[in-house]
């Protein structure tokens, strides 16, 4: 059972930006259907220099500082629509782990995604089956709230969270874009997957390794 | 289910180090223009193969030296950063650095003028930033490729060219640039400076006109930023400045038509694809899908079309107007004067009175093949703006 300080959150962060650059090209190509087709490469940049940050964190560094450094890196370096939701994410990830040395329950990391999620529907107001990121983020809040009252083994139960993400991501081929550059091709974008939705689904299982690789 | 199996990629450190390595490799390598053999050294240098694996090595090789891209560039990733810089550099007399990515008029601020602070994603030079000097913007932010700039270097710009008597934002309307530009406004409020904020929207067939507010804005900005700087070259209160570029964008619609696709360099592949016998009408800056694919066919009949969707959304009939003819980048200037010469037969036509006219690349999109046309329907103190003021930025001149 690994003890998940901030350095392996710091950790399972340059794991998230790794998965994300192995996904830069499957992502633009979801993106290009019906976006203009920069998704993986704006991932791919945002992460860049979210693992660069990450990097150089001290190995004492809080769970909260090493979201932060997430933030603040999204902050300098993104733009793009992405950045922003991302920064909100992360700072709102580092706001409600304060004080925390580590998070080692379930209910810890309930508690991230909640606030990542809630962080980004606040700025970027999309509206569940709207076909953006949180289609793919609210359910997996759902499934790993209910795994936090359950109680069980953290690594599976992130682990899970992401494959929920994934699934739901996947659901979103069904939806009619209302946000984003999609959204003035109206029902022309069904049948496609969000992309946006697809890459949470991977952020979520970078982190779900990072914790399992301790 | 795996996340393997779904599409995605999937490679962890514990199932297959390797891969990981050689992916790292290819990530960072794939890009250079470098031989296939060097590639292969610098792969082999780091980590020595197993003999099953060396054949996969070179496979990955290969496929990165196939992928390298015919463009004047490095490594991709580091693309705007080189460009801002050799910007920069050639641009000196006119403007300076005053961020990363952003810059300013080089005698900014101007006292008693208000500043306008223009930006978007890199892709489209002159747009944006090619504006910047006396007569139009004051200052820019520079975005990724076809990616909004972070509110970091619109705050930068804001400052540098903020004299007191407040600063205007104006820019495209898409959703990363009005999320951006939104939070460089909130934190410069915070800090007491008075800004405003214009949004373009004249892409007639991006979305209907009782939607007119999600309409994009592409070529438009050319003749509304003209109107823009001369107004605040007067130097005119923020509200007025405001109110007339305002008024410019009400009065401004653009219809295109895309050739080509093109390569983000990041992505290293076409952002779409167009068959080599269809043009698409419609089609966004970034590639977004426009309204309709025809087979190719003389653009004379294209640019009818064109013009009957601008005249349709606005009355311009009988009224003066200022003309662009825009190159999206790839398109010969030649053929820009082809389209130029249907246009002027429709304006005639329709009793439209042309009174200022330029034809050529002004907002871009890299290197696809296209042309866009946007009227700016002019009343006299608009036509006065534009006749009077001398125009000298980066990548304009009009005297």
């Amino acid at each position: 059972m690994a003890n998940v300080t901030g350095a392996l959150v710091a950790k399972s962060l340059v794991l998230v930006a790794k998965k994300v650059e192995q996904n830069k090209d499957y992502l633009c190509e979801l993106d290009g259907e019906v976006g203009d087709g920069d998704h993986g490469v704006s991932m791919t940049i945002g992460m860049r220099a979210v693992s660069r940050a990450a990097k150089a964190l001290p190995s004492n560094c809080t769970p909260s500082e090493a979201f932060q450094s997430a933030a603040d890196a999204y902050a300098d370096e993104v733009g793009a629509t992405i950045g922003p939701l991302y920064e909100a994410a992360f700072a709102a990830a580092a706001e409600v782990v304060k004080g925390k040395q580590n998070l080692n329950e379930i209910s810890d990391w309930a508690n991230v995604y909640r606030a990542m999620a809630d962080a980004i529907q606040k700025l970027g107001k999309a509206q569940l089956g709207d076909k953006t990121l949180l289609d793919a983020f609210y359910p997996a809040v759902d499934h790993i709230q209910a795994l936090a009252s359950k109680g069980g083994n953290l690594e599976a139960a992130l682990l899970s969270t992401a494959e929920r993400a994934l699934k739901a991501a996947k659901d979103t081929r069904n939806l009619v874009p209302q946000k984003g550059r999609a959204s003035r091709l109206g029902d022309r974008a069904k049948g496609y997957q969000d992309a946006g939705a697809t890459s949470l689904a991977v952020v979520l299982k970078g982190f779900a390794d990072g914790v399992k690789k301790g | 289910m795996g996340f393997a199996h779904e599409g995605i990629a999937d490679h962890g450190y514990t199932e297959c180090f390797l891969c990981h390595l050689v992916f790292e490799y290819l990530s960072v390598y794939r890009f250079l223009p470098v031989t296939l053999g060097a590639s292969l050294r610098l792969i082999q240098d780091r980590i020595t193969l197993p003999t099953n694996r060396s054949d996969d090595a070179a496979s990955f090789a290969r496929e990165a030296g196939e992928s390298l891209l015919k463009k004047l560039i490095n490594d991709p990733f580091d693309m705007v950063e080189e460009m801002v810089e050799g910007y920069v550099a050639a641009n000196d007399q006119i403007i300076k650095r005053v961020g990363k990515r952003s810059i300013a008029r080089a005698n900014s601020p101007i006292p008693g003028k208000v500043g306008i602070v223009v930006g978007g994603g890199s892709g489209h030079l002159p747009a944006f930033a090619g504006y910047v000097g006396k007569g139009m913007a004051d200052g820019a932010a520079f975005g990724n490729v076809f990616a909004s700039p972070p509110a970091k270097p619109v705050i930068e710009a804001t400052l540098a060219v903020n004299s007191g008597a407040g600063v205007m934002y104006t820019y495209g309307n898409y959703q990363g640039d009005c999320i951006n530009f939104d939070k460089a406004q909130d934190k410069c409020r915070e800090m007491g400076i008075k800004v405003q904020t214009v949004v373009l929207n004249d892409d007639v067939l991006s979305a209907p006109k009782d939607q007119a507010h999600k309409r994009r804005g592409i070529g438009g900005l050319f003749l509304v930023w003209h109107v823009a700087g001369a107004k605040a070259e007067q130097l005119a209160s923020l509200d007025e400045v405001v109110a007339v570029t305002a008024k410019a964008n009400t009065n401004t619609r653009t219809v295109g038509v895309g050739l080509t696709s093109c390569i983000v360099p990041a992505n290293g592949k076409p952002t779409f694809s167009l068959p080599d016998n269809e043009m698409e009408i419609g089609l966004g800056i970034h590639g977004e899908p426009g309204i309709k694919r025809v087979k190719v066919r003389p653009i004379d009949s294209v640019i009818d079309e064109i013009m009957d969707a601008i005249l349709a959304d606005l009355d311009y009939k009988g009224s003066d107007v200022a003309l662009l003819v825009n190159g999206l980048g790839g398109s010969p200037a030649e053929e820009l004067y082809v389209v130029y010469r249907r246009v002027k037969q429709i304006c005639d036509a329709n009793k439209i009175n042309i009174k200022f006219k330029h034809v050529g690349n002004q907002v871009t999109a890299l290197e696809m093949q296209g042309t866009s046309v946007s009227l700016l329907r002019l009343d006299s103190e608009m036509h006065d703006l534009i006749k009077n003021t001398t125009v000298d930025t980066c990548m304009y001149k009009k005297v």
